[in-house]
């Protein structure tokens, strides 16, 4: 398995947009100032949205009026980070698959989609008898707890994706860091 | 009508004043965008050309 | 107040107060000044890393890390304050709902953000001060960062607080432009002081 991922990963590597892009101090550095702007208004509506459940943010305005208008500049932020984000991995994509981080972040993102399709499931079901209610009910209020959560630890781990601590190179054979990274005995390409 | 007056007056002060700063901040921004794109454009000039 | 012009000048505070404070910072810019501020702030930069927040930024890289990500957590509830206000003030979301009720509780999301972007901001600072000090874009940011407190607090909120009615629409968009302006150049040089080191 993480023969077959660092399989791919060096075959991305060898591609020449890779390389271009790597090595492109400001298109590399433009993609990732795009990523965390959008991420400020992806986030930024995300949390809103989620305090307004909580009863912090916005209480008299309706809870379906907030989360349906702030829908659309949220999955547009949301779209521009998944395509500036899908770019940053293909510039550095062995080194990526390769670290805890990346791969943290990956699992949580699967937590948080997850998460948003049941809160708006239960919300859809039932947000009318509370709609005006500053807070919401506790399963809603939960769902949004837990969103708050692991977008946080989403960006915290996106964060540390940039630092060397436990990348494959500088960590040693058989240790635990290695075997979470899945690195390669003998891999040449990092 | 002297409480109007002064009422107006008021709101004119903090107005024009929203306008003295949102002009500067707009034309700011416009000069400092533009110094660096164009710098950006002098250094790959250079690089490739 | 007994006078006329007592009056005048006193109605227009804040309009004499923006146009100096730009003056003045036109002329520190383009003087010898800015240079000699510089010069001397060289030994304030260098205490910045010798205080425990520079001494924990620079020793622990983790703990920097996590407030890395805080500051930019905060600057998403920060953006997204901002982005929400200034969107209804444009006319383009939340449009059937009072512009009051959107502006006041922004409001207070956005001062806790700045709380968090700023408190973690300084501890940044601290551990990299060394670096930052010799960056034009670290001192753009201060600029830009400056300018926009500054204009929410002595003007945008002070202008919002009237009804929407009695403010000339052209203003009111104005404001709301110039608010998501000077909020995207500080997240954009933000983001490239940390590109400019490497």
């Amino acid at each position: 398995m993480n023969q077959f991922v660092y399989d791919i990963a060096v075959w991305l590597d060898n591609t020449a947009w890779s390389t271009l892009l790597h090595e492109s101090y400001y298109m590399y550095n433009w993609v990732e100032s795009i990523h965390v702007l959008s991420l400020i208004i992806c986030l930024g509506m995300l949390f809103l949205i989620d305090l307004r459940m909580l009863g912090y943010a916005l209480p008299n305005v309706p809870a379906s009026s907030i989360a349906n208008r702030l829908n659309l500049p949220m999955l547009l932020g949301f779209s521009i980070m998944v395509f500036t984000g899908l770019l940053l991995f293909y510039a550095v994509p062995v080194r990526s698959t390769q670290s805890v981080w990346f791969r943290a972040k990956m699992i949580l993102l699967l937590g948080c989609a997850i998460n948003a399709f049941l809160f708006h499931k239960r919300m859809n079901e039932s947000v009318s008898s509370w709609d005006n209610d500053a807070r919401a009910p506790g399963r809603i209020r939960l769902g949004a707890a837990l969103s708050l959560g692991f977008w946080s630890l989403v960006v915290i781990c996106g964060r540390f994706i940039a630092y060397d601590w436990f990348d494959c190179e500088y960590t040693d054979v058989g240790s635990l860091s290695q075997m979470l990274s899945g690195c390669i005995d003998g891999q040449t390409r990092y | 009508m002297s409480e109007e007056d002064k009422n107006a007056a008021k709101m004119d002060d903090v107005q024009t004043a929203a306008v003295a700063i949102s002009t500067t901040i707009i034309v700011f921004f416009v000069i400092y965008w533009a110094i660096q794109i164009d710098s950006v454009r002098d250094l790959l000039n250079m690089a490739y050309g | 107040m007994s006078t006329t012009s007592a009056t005048t000048s006193g109605s227009y505070t804040k309009t004499i107060t923006v146009v100096t404070l730009v003056l003045l910072i036109l002329a520190f810019s383009f003087s010898s000044l800015r240079r000699d501020t510089w010069l001397q702030l060289y030994e304030f930069f260098l205490w910045m890393e010798t205080t425990p927040f520079g001494v924990i930024g620079k020793t622990w890289g983790a703990v920097f890390a996590i407030v890395e990500a805080f500051h930019l957590l905060a600057m998403a509830l920060l953006g997204g304050a901002v982005v929400v206000a200034d969107a209804r003030l444009m006319g383009w979301i939340f449009a059937d709902i009072p512009a009051r009720e959107i502006l006041d509780k922004t409001h207070k999301v956005f001062v806790a953000g700045l709380i968090v972007v700023l408190a973690t901001g300084i501890f940044m600072a601290c551990g990299v001060a060394g670096k930052i000090y010799w960056l034009p874009v670290f001192w753009y940011k201060m600029l830009a960062l400056a300018t926009g407190i500054f204009f929410v607090f002595f003007i945008r909120r002070p202008l919002l607080r009237r009804d929407l009615n009695e403010i000339r629409p052209i203003v009111v968009k104005l404001v709301a432009i110039s608010s998501m302006l000077v909020w995207v150049t500080v997240a954009a040089t933000g983001r490239w002081i940390g590109f400019a080191g490497s």
